[in-house]
């Protein structure tokens, strides 16, 4: 991948890397199933997979690094309600809203805003940084639908 | 941009005369603090000279010179309060509509700028001179001069900028201007990006039922394997590769050299129990590596 000069940050890990931790995710979903009940309805399948995609997507795209990564991990570990071993940030809330009641810039805000509940972990971020985490997981989500692809196309009938 | 402006300001320099338009223009003001302009060019020729090296000229040249964030912090900040002194006693200027004073505005703002920045560094007599020249530089035309608003103006182009390298990650965003467009944009954007995700993984659920069966037959061969091992009944449609304990509930940090150790067992592994699979799974890494991109962006 060539890399042109960019202000933000954003070098994803190849191709490799998210497939090997989807799969490796997914085998461990698959040997969880066999020992619980396996008495899959289609819905479950499909949210654990999509759970599966979710959080190995963090994983490969450097878990710590990242705060959309981290947030997404966080939640997943909190539905499993286990404790996430990672060390966290302290909030500076009291900050953040205060600068955020300040801004004015409506249209920007309204769009900010809708951003902020689709990236995981935007809520707590400024504008900026949300830029920041916007554009790495964008990069990192079309890397995942690649290895998804790719693995559909592989294992479907031919 | 930048070069032009320190052409113009040796221009300056070399004219000992500013030519009698400008007076003009500028009215009875102007003149005077023109020619203490002339002066402090005069005797701080060197001065000017060793502005060169330093690292931070580009902060200092440009339209915007007055108030960036980005660089060196204190110093920048110390430049910052002392222009904001400048303007303040200044106040608001008289509004000339004419592009040749937005230049010498510039070029004035420049100056002041850079001798605010070598006035750090240096003695206080040059902070006498830095103090009559904070009078004449003014206020960007048509801005105001507030501390706040000049925030307002940095971080307004901080985000901009990043909006920019956005716009290159997001395929379809050159076409559509402005902020809201291009944010409505990438939010689309991200939401189908999702959307695949979510219709991928269906897709997925649905091809692999088959496997759930052989996973029984699997249970103590997997736990005994510490690299990856494949299955005996297998078919060719279902795949799997086994990671050693790496439990989807404990969310740990992700553990590189446990990956870096499965990853060269999968790729170099020697027990087979059936070279079938391994064909079939060294395919479809290779797929993974070589597959160009897929047909669903084409289809957007």
């Amino acid at each position: 991948m060539a890399s042109a000069y960019n202000p933000i940050y954003t070098d994803v890990p190849e191709k490799d890397v998210f497939a090997l931790h989807f799969l490796q995710t997914l085998s461990n979903l698959r040997t969880q199933n066999s020992f619980s009940s396996p008495d899959n309805k289609t819905s479950d399948r499909v949210k654990k997979i999509k759970k599966a995609a979710y959080v190995s997507m963090a994983r490969a795209a450097g878990a710590t690094n990242r705060l959309w990564s981290r947030s997404l991990l966080h939640q997943a570990a909190k539905r499993n309600n286990k404790n996430v071993r990672f060390l966290r940030r302290k909030r500076r809330v009291t900050w953040l809203m205060r600068r955020r009641s300040n801004r004015g810039d409506p249209i920007e805000d309204v769009a900010a805003e809708r951003l902020r509940n689709l990236v995981p972990g935007g809520g707590g971020m400024e504008t900026s940084k949300l830029m920041e985490e916007t554009a790495h997981y964008i990069k990192c989500l079309s890397m995942q639908v690649k290895v998804m692809q790719c693995l559909v196309d592989g294992l479907s009938p031919k | 941009m930048d070069l032009s402006v320190l052409e113009r300001v040796k221009w300056l320099q070399q004219q000992q005369m500013v030519s009698p338009e400008f007076f003009e223009i500028l009215g009875s003001d102007g003149r005077e603090e023109l020619k203490r302009v002339e002066s402090y060019l005069g005797n701080n020729n060197d001065e000017w000279q060793s502005f060169r090296h330093y690292e931070t000229i580009d902060g200092c040249i440009s339209r915007t010179s007055s108030f960036q964030m980005e660089q060196v912090k204190n110093n920048e900040e110390n430049r910052a309060t002392a222009l904001q002194h400048k303007r303040k006693t200044e106040g608001k200027t008289e509004k000339i509509e004419n592009k040749k004073n937005k230049k010498i505005k510039t070029e004035d703002e420049t100056e002041s700028s850079m001798k605010g920045k070598s006035n750090m560094s240096n003695s206080e007599t040059s902070s006498e001179i830095q103090k009559r020249d904070y009078i004449h530089v003014r206020a960007r035309r048509g801005e105001a001069t507030d501390r706040h608003s000049l925030a307002e103006r940095a971080r307004r182009e901080k985000l901009s900028k990043k909006m920019k390298c956005l716009q290159d990650i997001v395929p379809g965003c050159n076409k559509v201007t402005g902020k809201a467009g291009m944010l409505d944009e990438i939010i689309n954007y991200v939401q189908s990006l999702q959307q695949q995700v979510e219709f991928l993984s269906m897709k997925l659920s649905v091809l692999n039922p088959e496997l759930d069966y052989h996973i029984n037959e699997l249970s103590t061969k997997q736990f005994q394997a510490c690299f990856t091992d494949l299955p005996e009944a297998v078919s060719k449609q279902s795949m799997m590769v086994d990671a050693s304990s790496f439990p989807l509930q404990h969310q740990e940090s992700l553990d590189y050299s446990v990956i870096n150790s499965i990853q060269t067992t999968t790729l170099g592994s020697k027990d087979q129990t059936s070279s079938g699979w391994e064909i079939h799974s060294q395919s479809l890494y290779n797929n993974l590596r070589t597959d160009s991109d897929s047909s669903f962006f084409s289809l957007k």
